[in-house]
């Protein structure tokens, strides 16, 4: 992947925070087309808060974020909506609804108040939930279904918003391992087979090298590396984004690069890496 | 232009009860749940009976085809001053007052996603009764000052429930606990303009406090229908967005919805509806709490619809006071004591059930 591949969204010297306190300084991010990106870092680090800037959830106290070139916080949210999906961390949902009828609310910025149910509607639903595979709970309450089967609705509904852009906050928290790579496996189908751009936030670095065409590692609200995860990740990045002392070796079945922490009872007994011994913080702050 | 009604295949249960409907092309489309279409038009049926029923008995009682009669404009016998100038201002004032409350009691428990927030908890109604009560008591108002007096009343709570529950948007249980807090004092101070009150105005104020239908005409009919001709068409407009609003702030403005102004409005409308019935009526306790509760059992379960809460809200003040002035005739109960009867039992039934379920569902 080049550096000028075509970005659809970008953040250019963006600033965000809440409550008078800055969390991600002057930003320059560039989000490729049609790819998938994940966003990896320490907690606390802003990568929530980079993402929900991106989606005009937060308003930049400077910089500018831009849709299709242009700035996304000046265009009118409907028709935002109908470009760039988000699926928060934590969405709610209502009281007894059905499984259906909540994908069925990612329709919202298609409908007006005479035309609520087009076929164009019905067709979008019905694929979301064939994609995710939860058409047989299309009836079910979501509060009665389990962890992994709700992720996989809450997705559903972004999918039926249709947009060519979808954002996911952490969408493998709370899950177990055959979950999480469940759901990663949907998002990477749904990137291969209709080229839909992808960003997540992810906590499992080992994962997102699995399947991040392009990572992007924040350390203390700046980006401290950006590329491929086999350009990227190697023991200094870690520790610098992490904290962390770690072996980086090709993973035996992807050939991505798979990070092993050094557990502390074996560091002073193992040879240290010779690499850590000269670590320079990675000169790529923004 | 050809209409095209198709129910959803059977395969899907919950949702077989949606149907589509289409018109001009698909040019206008939308889905209705349909035990939601048959429980309201049973709840309208059964307000229209009772209403009706209502207009019937009394200390001269009418037979109910007299009185179906007259409402057609036949004037034979005394018939009709007895039902067309007594009793169906009282009736309709009724069915106006409980629709209100059941509607702004919706809006209010979907707002704050609890089913124990209503004007009458987060303290809408309390800032109407301090005012109300001011009036009567240190400004010896008219009812109709009284009624301005409940309306700023009302309208100034919601304000500052707003102001107060305000930090980056307004969460939700934070207008909960806020307006908690709201109730204790404006009743307070209510209180202590009591113990400032001479017997009279103390009297009447009670009265008031209580919520009374008792020698309503046709100059309450008129005002009230004024404010829910505007009120009940722009509640009903926010619903799409309340919907939104349901799956929290997030992923609500990811679906393109306008959350704080939508917010905003719709305690302002809510507000506004419970002041409305306030003014005409007092605060007549549980009915907003009650109504969208009930309406929502009824319907199955399911989403807590607007509609049929605000039918239901009627139902329930049109019977209770029927209940209020035949239980001990002559002698006549202010509606309030009817519904705060009935419903203190409810709320007690609602707190017990949701301690069991661990959530405020």
């Amino acid at each position: 992947m080049t550096e000028d591949a075509s970005a659809s969204l970008r953040a250019e010297g963006v600033t965000l925070g809440y409550d008078g306190i800055d969390i991600v300084h002057g930003l320059d991010v560039a989000i490729p087309d049609g790819r998938i990106t994940v966003i990896v870092g320490a907690n606390a680090c802003g990568k929530s808060t980079l993402l929900r800037g991106l989606a005009r959830l937060l308003r930049p106290r400077g910089g500018v974020v831009l849709l299709d070139g242009q700035a996304i916080s000046r265009l009118p949210t409907r028709e935002v909506a109908t470009r760039l999906g988000i699926l928060p961390q934590q969405p709610i949902a209502p009281d007894g609804i059905t499984v259906a009828e909540l994908v069925a609310r990612g329709r919202h910025p298609h409908q007006r108040w005479f035309r609520q149910w087009s076929t164009d509607d019905e067709v979008a639903v019905e694929a979301a939930l064939i994609a995710t595979g939860v058409s047989a709970l299309a009836g079910r309450t979501v509060d009665e279904l389990s962890g992994g089967q709700r992720q996989r609705v809450w997705i559903a509904l972004a999918l039926a918003q249709g947009t060519p852009l979808l954002l996911l906050d952490e969408p493998t928290t709370y899950l177990d391992i055959a979950h999480q790579v469940e759901v990663l496996d949907l998002l990477a189908r749904l990137n291969e087979e209709d080229g839909r751009t992808i960003v997540l936030v992810l906590h499992d670095l080992n994962l997102a090298c699995r399947y991040a065409d392009r990572l992007i590692a924040m350390r203390a609200g700046c980006v401290a590396a950006e590329g491929a995860p086999a350009d990227v990740v190697t023991p200094e990045l870690v520790a610098d984004v992490f904290d962390l002392e770690c072996h980086v070796m090709p993973d035996p079945l992807t050939g991505t690069p798979l990070v092993l922490p050094v557990p502390a009872r074996r560091r002073s007994s193992t040879e240290r890496n010779p690499c850590l011994e000269t670590t320079t913080p990675l000169a790529v702050h923004a | 232009m050809t209409a095209v009604v198709t129910a959803e295949p059977p395969g899907a249960p919950a949702s077989a009860r949606l149907v589509t409907v289409r018109l001009a092309r698909g040019w206008v489309s939308g889905r209705v749940d349909r035990r939601a279409v048959v429980v309201t038009l049973g709840l309208v049926a059964a307000t229209a009976g009772v209403f009706v029923w209502s207009l019937a008995v009394g200390d001269y009682p009418v037979p109910v085809g007299r009185v179906v009669g007259t409402l057609l404009g036949d004037d034979t016998g005394g018939d009709g001053f007895i039902v067309r100038s007594i009793r169906l201002p009282r009736g309709i004032t009724a069915l106006e007052v409980g629709a209100a409350f059941g509607l702004s009691g919706a809006v209010f428990q979907r707002l704050v996603r609890n089913p124990l927030a209503s004007p009458d908890v987060v303290g809408i109604n309390s800032g109407a009764a301090l005012v109300a009560c001011w009036v009567v008591i240190i400004a010896h108002g008219s009812t109709a000052q009284v009624a301005g007096g409940a309306i700023a009343g009302a309208t100034a709570a919601a304000l500052a429930l707003y102001l107060l529950a305000y930090r980056r948007g307004v969460s939700s249980y934070r207008i909960v606990l806020v307006g908690i807090g709201l109730t204790a004092i404006l009743t307070a101070l209510t209180n202590y303009l009591f113990t400032q009150a001479a017997i009279y105005e103390a009297q009447r104020a009670f009265l008031w406090l209580t919520g009374s239908l008792n020698g309503r005409g046709w100059d309450h009919v008129r005002p009230v229908s004024i404010a829910l001709v505007v009120l009940v068409p722009v509640t009903l407009g926010l619903s799409r967005q309340l919907r939104l609003l349901e799956m929290g702030d997030d992923l609500s403005r990811a679906l393109g919805g306008r959350v704080d102004a939508t917010r905003g409005a719709l305690l302002v409308s809510g507000a506004l509806l419970a002041a409305t019935g306030t003014a005409a009526a007092g605060p007549v306790a549980f009915v907003a709490l009650a109504a969208p509760q009930i309406a929502r059992r009824l319907v199955g379960g399911r989403t807590l619809a607007l509609v049929p809460a605000a039918v239901c809200g009627a139902l329930l003040l049109v019977a209770a006071d029927l209940v209020g002035r035949r239980l001990l005739a002559p002698t006549e109960l202010p509606v309030g004591v009817v519904t705060g009867v009935v419903g203190a039992p409810y709320l007690l039934y609602l707190l017990a059930r949701s301690n069991r379920l661990g959530s405020g569902g």
